[in-house]
């Protein structure tokens, strides 16, 4: 096997300097689920850690909702494409990691607003009752699994509606 | 019901607790209820995947989509059952006595993965966009909101279905003839879920439930998949195909309708197994629903 040096593209040089921090989050922020698009992952609380090395290499640690959440391969691939375009990136890598473990605390006061805006779903943080997105209700569980294993469903007690309550 | 009809005309959405004609309310709970029966035995389907499945990634699509699919019937059941119209049980005892409709590429049987990455890849696509033409517009509230959720979740499924579509065209000779066998099988059953040229004062379309004509969606689809399955290097199993050089627009020629109509009389090739199936899971997994419902509530 022949070893060929080619000469460095662009793409792989960084443009000015390592990129900032801010710039990669900035990123990772514009990611949605793909399950709830207009939502973004930073606001779901995937988002663990990065580094940047001195080459645009951008190392990414996520955390995932479960373990089994067949979204995984799609997120860290929408992920990497949206880094590779800050200028300066380098190599991207994605890590889901086994801990911590993703609680709904991680979801940002946004990302429940947005939730419960588009889509009726209430977010449960601890032992806190949720209340119904639409009408402020009392909600009624109806079923520990939902559409996902990271979702229940229940009835809001008020205005009937039929609720989706995210949880750990 | 002519003020109410102006009233939906004007883009009014009615809620559960207002005041409908009856003809309304028997429109929306049965394209509801043909939905929720639809999103169940599609997710009995894809459950029987699970162990077959070829490889890790694709056994977690095939599981979340399964649990996707069922978690779906569960919360239109819900939505439907509302309506006061009839309970869930109802709903499922007449499902199981086929007394009631659900979509006809469930009247099929698939018999390879290829059947299973065809159903994804075509069938999926159209439900999608029959479904996203009822989001867009649907005056009926409750059913609007869940679609909205179920929609993005289908939207998933969607990428998740080109996924499977692009490892199998990009794999053996084998592998290419096994989902060229599937698209013959299952090309006219996508195109046929898309319902015949809607009719003039169809209700649905009139009362808002409904915001596209079927031969408009159905056209869309054909329009997309012709023209994809073909730069795949498949074979769409149309004689008749034309293209027309002015427009460059796909014709499928004269369609068929005779397998649909039998898919809704429960004559499909595989509706008698389907729905006798479906009975059996119903009955062995009671056990679940008493444990359920005797459960004590578990700390959050």
């Amino acid at each position: 096997m022949s070893t060929v040096h080619a000469p460095p593209s662009p793409r792989s040089l960084p443009a000015a300097g390592a990129p900032d921090r801010a710039s990669v989050l900035a990123a990772v922020a514009t990611v949605d689920d793909p399950e709830y698009p207009g939502v973004s992952i930073l606001d779901l609380g995937l988002f663990e850690s990065l580094s940047i090395g001195p080459d645009g290499q951008v190392d990414l640690d996520l955390v995932p909702t479960f373990s089994g959440c067949p979204a995984l391969a799609m997120i860290a691939e929408d992920v990497r494409a949206a880094v590779r375009t800050v200028p300066g990136v380098g190599d991207v890598t994605v890590a889901w990691l086994a801990a911590p473990a993703w609680t709904t605390d991680r979801v940002t006061a946004r990302g429940r607003a947005a939730l419960a805006q588009e889509f009726t779903v209430a977010v449960r943080i601890g032992r806190s009752e949720p209340q119904c997105p639409r009408c402020g209700g009392r909600l009624d569980d109806r079923s520990l699994f939902g559409p996902s294993r990271c979702r229940s469903v229940a009835l809001c007690g008020d205005c009937r509606e039929t609720i989706e309550i995210m949880r750990a | 019901m002519d003020d109410f009809e102006a009233f939906l005309d004007d883009g009014g959405i009615v809620e559960v607790d207002d005041e409908m004609p009856m003809a309304y309310r028997e429109a929306v709970f049965s394209f509801i209820e043909m939905h929720a029966n639809s999103e169940l035995m599609g997710g009995l389907t894809e459950r029987d995947w699970i162990p077959k499945t070829p490889g890790l990634r694709h056994k977690m699509s095939v599981l979340a989509k399964t649990q996707d699919e069922i978690g779906h019937g569960h919360l239109l059941y819900m939505v439907a059952a509302d309506m006061g119209m009839k309970t869930r049980q109802e709903m499922l005892e007449d499902l199981f006595a086929g007394r009631s409709k659900f979509h006809n590429v469930f009247h099929y049987r698939a018999e390879t993965w290829g059947d299973q990455v065809a159903i994804a890849f075509l069938v999926d696509a159209a439900a999608l966009a029959s479904q996203q033409a009822v989001l867009k517009n649907c005056s009926y509230g409750p059913y609007r909101r869940i679609l909205k959720r179920i929609v993005s979740e289908e939207g998933f499924h969607m990428r998740l279905g080109e996924d499977r579509m692009m490892r199998i065209a990009q794999g053996t000779d084998r592998q290419r003839e096994l989902f060229q066998g599937a698209l013959d099988r299952w090309f006219w059953p996508a195109l046929q879920l898309f319902g015949p040229d809607s009719k003039p004062g169809d209700v649905l379309l009139r009362w808002h439930i409904k915001s596209e004509r079927n031969e408009v969606l159905r056209d869309g689809w054909v329009q997309k998949f012709v023209p994809l399955l073909q730069s795949y290097g498949f074979t769409v199993p149309a004689p008749d195909l034309t293209q027309d050089p002015e427009t460059g627009k796909w014709d499928v020629g004269p369609i068929d309708w005779e397998p649909l109509k039998r898919t809704l009389a429960q004559g499909g090739p595989d509706s008698a197994r389907r729905i006798s199936e479906a009975a059996d899971n119903w009955a062995r997994t009671a056990w679940v629903r008493d444990a359920l419902a005797e459960r004590q509530p578990v700390p959050a």
